[in-house]
């Protein structure tokens, strides 16, 4: 048995952690499945999905970590106009921090319930 | 107050509740792929940017097309959702024989706080006679008029209309009308800037990214192709800022306006204070 289940985002901050580990835990509830594997995958190509512990300085760290890795201001290729979208090219840094931390995370589900460690928080 | 003078709202959810409107202003426009944005989108972009207002600028190719791409009256139910955040202008094709009634209407009744015309894709030079009646109600009722000049992006448009010079004569004729060259009328930036220098009522816009990313393209405008110093000491009552939004990149250009060297009494010139005086009168 595949079910879908969509979450809709909108974000506040021009990088922004948003902790989605509860809504993924209550659809799983909601789905009525008992075991099997639950797959978290966002659609948009500058967002990211990771697990990883939600503490505000482990944010930081990977806020900053990610920030070293992919300056803001940086001679990227993906700086033009694209006559596809008819606009202007201008998130790079979105793309490679997507890149970075992958577009999916994935749990086990146990007797109807997310496995995780007690730490681990999908972001 | 940071505004940004120039916001295409063509693809802002509350006016897209019609598929067939949606696909016609992607199609009409050249934007793709964007999707349509609610307004607390639109608010959460504003606040990444730091501005206070957005100026919503709407299509009329009605002649071409067989309706206004954003009408006069969506315009007005945009302003009714946040009238603390969007100011209005109007729309009208100088070809279109109830031209002078609508915008008349639009000044007096939807209270829409300009014009804006598309000399490119509406095919008309700014001196040209057809533009007569709208000018007179503009003067009329003390609205300013944003042109788009230089390049276009969007389909069927022609250059030739929307060369900084073509509007030479407009600015002469009419010292007490406020104009605005958008996208500084690039290539032709020079030209605009030659035009500012000696018509007081000239004014330009900084929605131009059509290479490189914001700074890189904002720093080859305004340090290279002319020096800082020509807008920070002549012009510098002039310039607004625009973004061009959803076809430029709001949010990175409203920040590197902010890191091209201008004394930060400019700069306050060029987020707002020169809006106000554009919209308003000096």
């Amino acid at each position: 048995m595949v079910l879908l289940k969509q979450i809709k985002l909108l974000t506040t901050g021009y990088n922004q952690f948003v902790l989605i580990t509860e809504q993924v835990m209550e659809l799983v509830r909601e789905s009525n499945i008992k075991n099997g594997m639950v797959h978290v995958i966002t659609k948009h190509t500058t967002t990211g999905i990771t697990v990883n512990e939600s503490l505000e300085c482990l944010e930081s760290d990977i806020e900053e970590f990610l920030a070293r890795l992919v300056p803001e201001h940086f001679p990227y290729a993906h700086a033009r106009m694209l006559p596809d979208y008819g606009s202007t090219a201008g998130n790079p840094t979105g793309h490679l921090k997507a890149h970075l931390t992958g577009n999916h995370c994935h749990f086990v589900i146990s007797d109807g319930d997310v496995l995780k460690g007690d730490a681990g928080r999908a972001l | 107050m940071f505004i940004d003078m120039h916001v295409h709202p063509a693809f802002f959810e509350p006016i897209n509740e019609d598929a067939g409107v949606e696909q016609l202003r992607h199609d009409v426009l050249n934007i793709h792929k964007n999707g349509t944005a609610p307004l607390e989108h639109i608010f959460n972009q504003m606040k990444c940017a730091s501005l206070d207002r957005l100026c919503l600028l709407p299509e009329d190719y009605s002649t071409q097309v067989g309706r206004a791409i954003v009408t006069n009256e969506e315009i007005r139910k945009l302003l009714d959702l946040a009238p603390d955040k969007f100011i209005g202008f109007a729309g009208a094709d100088p070809y279109d024989v109830k031209a002078a009634e609508k915008l008349e209407y639009a000044f007096t009744e939807l209270k829409l706080s300009g014009l804006k015309l598309h000399p490119s894709r509406q095919h008309f030079y700014p001196n040209d006679a057809i533009l007569g009646p709208l000018i007179e109600i503009c003067e009329r009722y003390n609205k300013p008029i944003i042109f788009h000049s230089g390049l276009s992006i969007e389909p069927n448009t022609y250059t030739k209309y929307a060369r900084p010079t073509e509007f030479e004569e407009l600015a002469a004729n009419h010292p007490n009308l406020r104009i605005c060259l958008a996208h500084f009328g690039w290539p032709w930036v020079q030209e605009t800037a030659m035009l500012m220098l000696k018509y007081p009522n000239v004014y330009a816009d900084t929605g131009l990214l059509y290479f490189d990313n914001a700074y890189e393209f904002y720093e080859r405008v305004f340090h290279q192709d002319m020096p800082v110093t020509w807008i920070d000491r002549s012009l510098r009552h002039q310039v607004m800022f625009g973004s061009n939004n959803p076809r430029f990149e709001q949010i990175r250009m409203a920040d590197a306006i902010t890191k091209l060297g201008f004394r930060d009494s400019t700069l306050e010139l060029i987020k707002g204070g020169n809006a106000l005086e554009f919209l308003n009168g000096r």
